[in-house]
């Protein structure tokens, strides 16, 4: 080993030691949790481990906002963040946590419910790492865009196969880390499995009636614009539905298939008492015919590519230069939870939930000057 | 988790011939070659990626 061997080893150590510093710098700022503030009407905040204790120091913990009404009534949750790399799901329920004020029953809002997901992005996805907003106050928010699954740090290995344990059902093994595949969940599975007990432990422990997962799709993905309920929903979820197109949104509703097994609308509606509706709002920053991918097409959901793919019939929602902002994604999320519950309250009078002060579609989106839109209108709502 | 230190301790020694070989080798360009596998070796052993 020549004394200049050594010097330009020791040099290129020095390289690799400081790019591995850097990036990793990188890789741990992100695991750092968004910081939310919720509306001074929350009565409680706490966390999924306080339902199933394993996952307390892991990084599937993940805060539980409580905001108790007044009056007595029935019990509400909203899960966002189900796919952290959604983020009209994840910010729907901050936007719903910063300003609702709950009159009657109980609402929980867990907003990173894949809590893993939010700490990485999908390989090869080119995804950008955080959204920015300016506040009500003038103050810069930003929040995470995540992956649809769990870091793989936090669990593996894949296997070749993913077997759901309750069903048998077999999945591609990378959705061993898809949240929204592992529901009811089991205490002694893998992390993904453990989270999606907690959350059957919580909904079972609080006798949650009603429960709202928010997601979206690519608009080339055939359910979309749209909400999959249990069969069991079908009556409130039918008359919601109904006053959405009203309002003129275009909404459709599904049934929740009885052979797709993990998700929250099949799995919440057989294994527990609550009654379980996803809603779908169309996405181009996941999408497999996007462009170049960045957080403006995630906020304005603009993109040439999924223009010409809609004049050629190939998306499942209405696609033009306009896109589709976060506003008019997180709208459709808030509206349908307002339509949803009234819907759900009126049915089930022995157990109503009601609340006010949460921005509805018209608020978010359609009253909303087209220059605001793709983020600053919505910044206006966080606190 | 077993199956995790096993990996962690595979990467370890992995890691160290790296750095062996970063050193032995006589070509600038394959030792800045070794320098670059170095870098997810690392952050793999600390598990940050």
């Amino acid at each position: 080993m020549g004394k200049k061997n050594v010097i330009s080893a020791t040099i290129c150590l020095v390289a690799a030691l400081t790019i591995a510093t850097v990036t990793g710098k990188n890789f741990m700022d992100v695991k750092a949790p968004d910081t939310l503030h919720p509306s001074a009407n929350v009565t409680e905040t706490k966390m999924l481990s306080d339902y199933f204790g394993d996952l307390k120091g892991t990084n599937s913990d993940t805060p539980i906002y409580v905001f108790k009404g007044s009056k007595p009534g029935g019990s509400m949750l909203i899960l966002g963040g189900t796919h952290p790399n959604e983020p009209a799901g994840y910010l729907a329920a901050v936007a719903f946590l910063e300003n609702v004020k709950v009159d009657q029953g109980t609402v929980y809002v867990i907003p990173r419910a894949c809590n893993s997901g939010f700490t990485n992005n999908d390989a090869q996805e080119a995804s950008p790492q955080y959204l920015h907003f300016t506040n009500k106050n003038g103050q810069e928010r930003q929040f995470r865009y995540g992956s649809r699954a769990a870091n793989p740090v936090d669990q593996w290995p894949d296997p070749d196969v993913y077997i759901h344990a309750g069903s048998g059902q077999q999945l591609s093994g990378s959705e061993t880390r898809n949240l929204n595949r592992c529901y009811p969940g089991r205490p002694d599975g893998n992390l993904m499995e453990k989270t999606a007990y907690a959350i059957v432990q919580l909904i079972k422990n609080e006798g949650v009636d009603l429960t709202f997962d928010l997601h979206e799709s690519s608009p080339e993905y055939p359910v979309n614009d749209a909400t999959v309920a249990h069969e069991k929903c079908m009556d409130f979820a039918a008359e919601g539905m109904l006053e959405l197109q009203m309002e003129g949104i275009n909404m459709s509703l599904e049934p929740s298939p009885t052979n797709l097994h993990g998700l929250t609308h099949r799995e919440l509606g057989d294994y527990t008492n609550t009654y379980p509706i996803l809603m779908e709002a169309p996405n181009a920053s996941q999408g497999r015919l996007r462009g170049a991918t960045n957080e403006e097409m995630a906020l304005t959901g603009k993109d040439k590519f999924y223009v010409s793919a809609a004049k050629l019939g190939f998306v499942y929602v209405p696609y033009d230069e306009n896109g589709h902002p976060i506003e008019e994604r997180v709208g459709r999320h808030l509206q349908g939870i307002i339509e949803y519950t009234k819907a759900f309250s009126s049915i089930h009078s022995d157990k109503p939930v009601s609340f006010e002060n949460v921005p509805g579609y018209e608020e978010m989106f359609t009253d909303t000057d087209p220059s605001q839109l793709g983020g600053p209108h919505f910044g206006s709502f966080l606190n | 988790m077993i199956i995790t230190l096993i990996y962690r301790a595979i990467v370890a020694l992995v890691l160290i011939f790296t750095i062996w070989n970063l050193f032995t080798e006589k070509k600038v360009a394959l030792q800045a070659n070794a320098a670059l596998v170095v870098i997810p070796l690392i952050l793999r052993f600390l598990m940050i990626k």
